[in-house]
């Protein structure tokens, strides 16, 4: 009873029509296949995985909106697609590129109005309001109408308005998608905060390595709608994010490198792009090798992106994480 | 049980005050925009009403209706449209929310959905439509507080029948792949078929005119009732507006049916 | 070999389909136009016929049953075919554009006709085609004679000027006003009630007729509609007569209001 969420073998099949009016034939997509999932209370977990991986799909069904094509799941004790009134009472939802704030009011007027919608009591609500505005910073744009905040602070106040009614669990769907990086920055601390205060558990979608490991304690990579990695965020930094990516740009020719633990991924007559994996070499000893190679104009490190992280996990033929409970929570 | 039902409607009622308040606040960020389209409206139906004047002048009895008869048909057909759409402007975009999946955000509240959602958006020219009905009958037919009452309560019947079909024309979005254009069309059918006296039609479209295309509800039934203030014609006004809603309700949870089960996705995107 | 038949036929094929598909649009727009008319006229047609049983006479105001719907038909194609000229000439206010036009070597206004006048003639020419075909379907044919139709087609030109010199006025009037819509549909629903749109000018209450008919408006919709089913070359000569007094009297009045407006485009620099 300590697994706010579980999920046991979900299913999910469309039924496309595709071809024109004559040639109709129905072709049908495993959106999800076979997801069984435990999630225990007061957990973060990033859910991360490609565009069309399925993770949109599986959030519509732990949130009521799809119905699976198979297989079993409950969120807070209830079944999502047969309780979907009673379970909105105990979640919060938030979709990066669908925003429920009014555009043309303020955010204290929808907040107003959620306490309608959600009938919350006015003590309560006060309360929880002021709360939120003086955690998330509201205060100083409360009264300013949707449409001429800033999208970070407009994310900030989306995240807020999904929490007014105290849900037991958040689902976050790209929450910073668009942001900048301060804007990004914030949001992440504020969710880490909220989880790792208020018990919130935290169920995030992102395709930004940043997200995961800046809220998430544990990660789930689903990829063609199988999981193909649950495991410690702390874990997966290590063997999969640990390499960077590191590009060069030089006023003249560079020295060849020779340093051990890179690989050169390109090379032309200024620029250097490598490949370095951390766990051989820190990076900064890297950035120390490179300024002696010759003149720096321009210098840039990255994550990998989550494509080549997913490829590096298949090319390991890793298994899924045995014993899923022994996460930390 | 009595009790705990009418604090549910009670809510509802709040709800619904709310919705209106934050749309009419929304509206009035731009409240010249929101003026001229009032105003745009009112000359708008004055055409028509116009006509009718020109009209019965010449022919003082069309079938047994006289000029009060026509004004207070396009009143009540206006006043009841207009009431349809401030209180549930989304009843117009529900074809939209449907193919774009926007349906999702108003599935994540623990409403009902459909009436839910129907609140979500107020159509700024509905508040014209709703306002020149009442101007008109008041200034036109000058009728007693008996009539008065009873002509509000018909506007109110009348907004169900419109509500209803806005729910239905806009339920084929589930059905059909782009079904904006038919919807409107259908629409477009209602409205007109509503501002004409029913019985310049024949039988067999007097049929239609109650089923398929329910005007019937709000050419006919309302205007009799008013004129011999019965009771019984009231009624089956409201009868109407309450099937008409039923139906298009029905027809929207089989859709949503659909909605639910993901394969509507093609025309996503 | 066959295979290769086949290839060819195949790009064939899709030629033939991405060509029908870009003309979809288009074909959209006749559908609808034609479920609007047929609405629109099947009601008239009722109303008229009870109208016309029930006062149990051949003709009201000159028109027969018949000739009635045909004029009706033509006038909703007209009033239907209005293009939206105050809109983009406030555009052009609003967003400085008028200025660059200024430089061209052409003269604003002449642009303008040039292009909404071939705009609307396509548009009406469909409008009237749907309409027509409609309005046969439920009453049949007026006698239509190859004089009429030349007399009508002389008439539409001038009438189409006059409704432009009105809109781009109203639209110049974004030099002085927040919102020139508001005029926009005052005028427009002049022009549909004085100009007879749903009802011919000789029903309308006998003193005010003479008045409306040397306006502008029924110079637009009425004139032309009535001449279609009534023509005659008398008639013509008035209507061109009256129509043109109009156009110079609001070409005067046009070119008034730009000379003001090129004033403001010179002393604020656009």
């Amino acid at each position: 009873m300590h697994n706010v969420v579980h999920l046991d073998n979900l299913n999910k099949v469309f039924k496309l029509k595709t071809g024109s009016f004559f040639k109709r034939s129905e072709r049908e997509i495993q959106a999800v296949s076979n997801i069984s999932l435990d999630i225990p209370k007061g957990q973060s977990i990033a859910f991360i995985g490609p565009n069309g991986a399925g993770k949109s799909t599986t959030i519509k069904m732990l949130t009521g909106i799809l119905h699976p094509s198979s297989g079993q799941a409950s969120v807070l004790g209830l079944t999502p697609w047969k309780q979907r009134d009673k379970l909105a009472y105990k979640i919060g939802v938030v979709f990066g590129q669908r925003s429920q704030l009014w555009y043309h009011l303020p955010p204290g007027d929808t907040f107003e109005l959620l306490a309608q919608i959600y009938n919350l009591k006015k003590n309560d609500y006060q309360k929880r309001r002021d709360m939120l505005i003086e955690r998330f910073g509201l205060s100083s744009f409360l009264d300013i109408p949707v449409r001429r905040l800033s999208l970070g602070q407009r994310m900030r106040a989306e995240v807020a308005a999904s929490l007014l009614h105290a849900p037991e669990i958040v689902f976050l769907d790209e929450p910073t998608i668009g942001l900048d990086v301060i804007a990004r920055q914030e949001l992440r601390d504020l969710i880490r905060q909220w989880n790792q205060e208020e018990g919130l558990t935290v169920f995030l979608t992102s395709h930004d390595a940043g997200d995961i490991e800046n809220v998430a304690r544990r990660v789930i990579v689903i990829n063609h709608g199988q999981i193909v990695l649950d495991d410690k965020v702390s874990q997966m930094r290590r063997q999969y994010l640990a390499s960077k990516v590191l590009a060069v740009k030089f006023h003249e020719p560079p020295l060849s490198p020779a340093i051990s633990g890179i690989s050169i991924l390109k090379s032309s007559q200024y620029t250097l792009k490598l490949e370095v994996d951390t766990n051989i070499i820190p990076i900064e000893q890297v950035v120390n090798e490179v300024l002696k190679l010759g003149p720096v104009a321009d210098i840039t490190i990255e994550n990998p992106p989550l494509e080549k992280v997913i490829a590096h996990i298949y090319a390991q033929g890793n298994k899924l994480a045995p014993d899923r409970n022994d996460n930390e929570t | 049980m009595e009790a705990s039902l009418f604090a549910k409607f009670y809510n509802y009622f709040l709800l619904v005050v709310k919705y209106v308040s934050c749309n009419f606040k929304s509206h009035m960020e731009y409240r010249g925009a929101f003026l001229s389209q009032v105003i745009a409206m009112f000359l708008n139906n004055s055409v028509w009403v116009i006509f009718w004047v020109i009209f019965f002048n010449r022919f003082p009895v069309l079938r047994g209706w006289e000029i009060k008869d026509v004004i207070t048909l396009w009143a009540i057909a206006a006043s009841g449209f207009g009431i349809a759409d401030t209180i549930c402007g989304n009843g117009l975009e529900i074809p939209r929310l449907i193919t774009r999946g926007q349906l999702d955000i108003w599935m994540l509240y623990p409403r009902k959905l459909l009436p839910h959602m129907l609140l979500g958006r107020m159509d700024a020219t509905a508040c014209g439509d709703a306002l020149f009905g009442y101007v008109v009958y008041i200034g036109f037919v000058h009728p007693d507080i008996l009539h008065f009452i009873m002509f509000v309560a018909l506007t109110l019947a009348v907004a169900l029948v419109f509500i209803g079909f806005d729910i239905l024309s806009g339920s084929l979005g589930f059905f059909i792949g782009n079904s904006e254009a038919l919807t409107l069309e259908l629409r477009f059918a209602m409205i007109t078929f509503s501002t004409y006296p029913l019985n310049l039609f024949d039988g067999a479209v007097k049929i239609i005119l109650y089923t398929l295309i329910p005007a019937g509800f709000v050419s006919y039934l309302p205007i009799q009732a008013l004129r011999n203030l019965s009771l019984t014609d009231a009624f089956l006004t409201l009868l109407g507006g309450i099937g008409v809603i039923l139906v298009g309700s029905t027809i929207f949870h089989l859709g949503l049916k659909r909605y639910e089960s993901g394969n509507l996705l093609e025309m996503r995107n | 070999m066959k295979h290769n038949y086949l290839q060819a036929s195949a790009k064939y094929f899709w030629i033939a389909k991405i060509t029908m598909r870009s003309n979809l649009a288009y074909f959209g727009e006749i559908g609808s136009r034609f479920i609007f008319l047929a609405i629109i006229l099947y009601i008239f047609m009722c109303l008229w016929r009870v109208t016309y049983t029930d006062t149990g006479a051949t003709y009201l105001g000159d028109f027969t049953f018949a000739q009635m719907l045909w004029y009706l038909a033509i006038t909703e194609s007209i009033i239907l075919s209005t293009p939206d000229v105050s809109q983009k000439v406030d555009e052009d206010v609003r967003k400085g554009t008028l200025s660059i036009h200024l430089i061209k070597p052409l003269s604003y206004p002449l642009y303008f006709l040039s292009m909404t006048f071939g705009e609307r003639i396509v548009r009406f020419t469909m409008n009237m085609c749907v309409g027509a075909c409609v309005v046969y379907f439920f009453v049949g044919p007026i006698g239509l004679s190859l004089k009429g139709i030349l007399l009508f087609s002389l008439a539409i030109p001038l009438a189409f000027i006059l409704d432009f010199l009105t809109y781009f006025t109203i639209g110049l009037a974004a030099f002085w006003l927040e919102d020139t819509r508001g005029l926009r549909i005052i005028y427009s629903r002049i022009v549909m009630v004085l100009g007879g749109m749903l009802i011919p000018i000789e029903l309308f209450p006998d003193f005010v007729q003479p008045i409306i008919k040397v306006l502008p408006f029924s110079q637009i919709v009425y004139g032309p509609a009535k001449l279609f089913v009534n023509p005659s070359s008398q008639f013509l000569f008035t209507l061109l007569l009256q129509q043109f007094i109009w156009v110079c009297l609001l070409t005067l009045f046009m070119q008034y209001i730009y000379k003001l407006a090129l004033e403001r485009v010179h002393a604020n620099g656009g």
